[in-house]
């Protein structure tokens, strides 16, 4: 109920709004079509990013499900979202998106079209992604099978299914994602920054969110009774008793690798697929310092129940 | 003599009392408890051995042979796993989902893949070829999965929020 009537706010400003969405320029972004994107490199942004299975169906297809193709049902709060084909399909995935195109989605959540996306897709993680990392995504997704795949809309009621809606969202919750330099901070924490809070996109799914669907900051990485699909994350800031505070930057990065809690427990959901298609396969320094990062992180207590923490 | 025998009687019917109580205290349990509870021991075996690998293989531990030891036991262990589940349970403390039971020959093939990775990894353990161990970890780790997935209720489901 208390939802309902925050969002009778969101969508009335989002009214005012939406006629007005110009296209804005790609924030941060520079001349992108100087850069030269690398597949390999590529390999591992897509990678870091948990290998963007939520766009590949397997709840629904199994191992069968076409790479990339979208169409996977996202349950939330807020109704049930569908991911989207982003293979290079020309007419129904992103094949004939340019740089910019894609540099626009990735951090402002608009389309080709200026069209709003709903923000199940976690652009304001992304928008922290350099443009040497968003050109290289690109040319690794663009080296990838083709599929052709309708989109398909939202299960959702008014006003979350409409676009609109989000434009109202956008401003109250999304803020592009910019580091700052940390000066007195390690090479290796700043990387391990920059991998979980956009890369990986850790808070998408392990930070609570508000009533209007934005994340809670001042819970950061504490855990959420309401992930995407149904599913509980857990807290994953070195909490003592309710965090992973009891678990090493060594139990973290194999963690990271194998998908083994230090109990010998296995995972499940939609963490054991971001590990096995992506955090799996990227080079050890890297989990590293994802793993640096998140021991430094400030604990929050929070018993997210149901998880082993 | 005749003291002795009995004592003897004494002592034996004392001893019928005893099973005869225990049998009594074991049926009075709360439906299939006690079957829960021991596969639930049998499972965490598996998981301290798994446990214990992963702290010697992320932690480089000095314990030589200690990984091949731990992955065998594993899959000696598989052996225990389907007589622990061959009684119908999925109600009250577990996380045991009754498709199980549905699909009798999905559950033990899949008990019998984790034997595999698990005797896999324990070679690969003794090999020559440190290089094997990570991708034979992960398949033993996958494996854990294989069951899981299929016949354990999810974290969201499990007995242990009620």
């Amino acid at each position: 109920m208390r939802r309902s009537c925050s969002w009778t706010v969101v969508t009335l400003v989002a009214w005012s709004l939406t006629f007005a969405s110009a296209r804005a320029d790609a924030s941060g972004a520079g001349d992108l079509e100087a850069l030269v994107g690398d597949v390999d490199r590529g390999a591992q942004t897509f990678r870091a990013a948990g290998g963007c299975t939520c766009h590949t169906n397997y709840p629904g297809e199994g191992d069968e499900a076409p790479e990339l193709a979208g169409g996977r049902g996202m349950e939330t709060p807020f109704g049930v979202f569908y991911s989207t084909n982003i293979t290079p399909d020309p007419e129904t995935g992103i094949g004939g998106w340019t740089r910019d195109d894609f540099a626009r989605a990735m951090r402002e959540g608009l389309s080709p079209e200026g069209e709003h996306y709903f923000p199940i897709f976690p652009y304001p993680s992304f928008s922290g992604l350099t443009d040497q990392d968003l050109v290289d995504m690109l040319a690794y997704l663009r080296a990838r099978p083709a599929t052709r795949r309708e989109n398909r809309p939202p299960d959702a009621p008014f006003p979350f299914s409409w676009r609109g809606t989000v434009a109202g969202w956008k401003l109250v919750n999304f803020m592009p994602k910019r580091f700052d330099d940390a000066p007195d901070e390690s090479d290796t924490w700043r990387r391990g920054r920059y991998l979980v809070e956009a890369a990986a996109h850790c808070g998408e799914c392990h930070t609570p969110r508000t009533l209007t669907g934005g994340l809670d900051d001042s819970m950061a990485l504490a855990g959420s009774i309401e992930g995407p699909e149904g599913q509980l994350a857990p807290n994953i800031t070195p909490h003592e008793s309710t965090g992973i505070g009891s678990w090493s930057e060594a139990d973290l990065v194999w963690y990271l690798q194998m998908g083994l809690k230090p109990d010998g427990d296995d995972t499940q959901g939609l963490m054991f697929e971001v590990i096995e298609h992506g955090y799996a396969e990227l080079p050890t320094s890297e989990l590293e310092a994802i793993a640096a990062y998140l021991r430094s992180v400030p604990p929050i207590e929070n018993r997210v129940k149901g998880t082993a923490n | 003599m005749i003291r002795t025998r009995s004592l003897r009687l004494l002592v034996a019917c004392l001893a019928m009392t005893l099973v005869s109580a225990a049998n009594v205290s074991a049926d009075s349990r709360e439906d299939g408890q006690a079957e829960i509870e021991y596969r639930q021991k049998v499972m965490s075996a598996l998981g301290t051995n798994m446990g214990a690998i992963g702290d010697i293989l992320k932690n480089r531990l000095d314990v030589p042979g200690a990984v091949a030891n731990h992955a065998g036991q594993m899959a000696d262990a598989a052996a225990l796993i389907a007589p622990a589940f061959k009684k119908h349970l999925s109600e009250g403390a577990t996380d045991a989902k009754p498709e199980i039971w549905a699909d009798w020959a999905k559950f033990e093939d899949a008990i019998a893949g984790f034997e595999e990775a698990a005797r896999s990894l324990a070679s690969a353990a003794n090999g020559d070829d440190p290089s094997a161990v990570g991708p034979a970890m992960r398949g033993l780790g996958k494996s854990c999965g294989g069951c899981h997935k299929p016949f354990r209720k999810p974290k969201e489901e499990s007995y242990k929020n009620k």
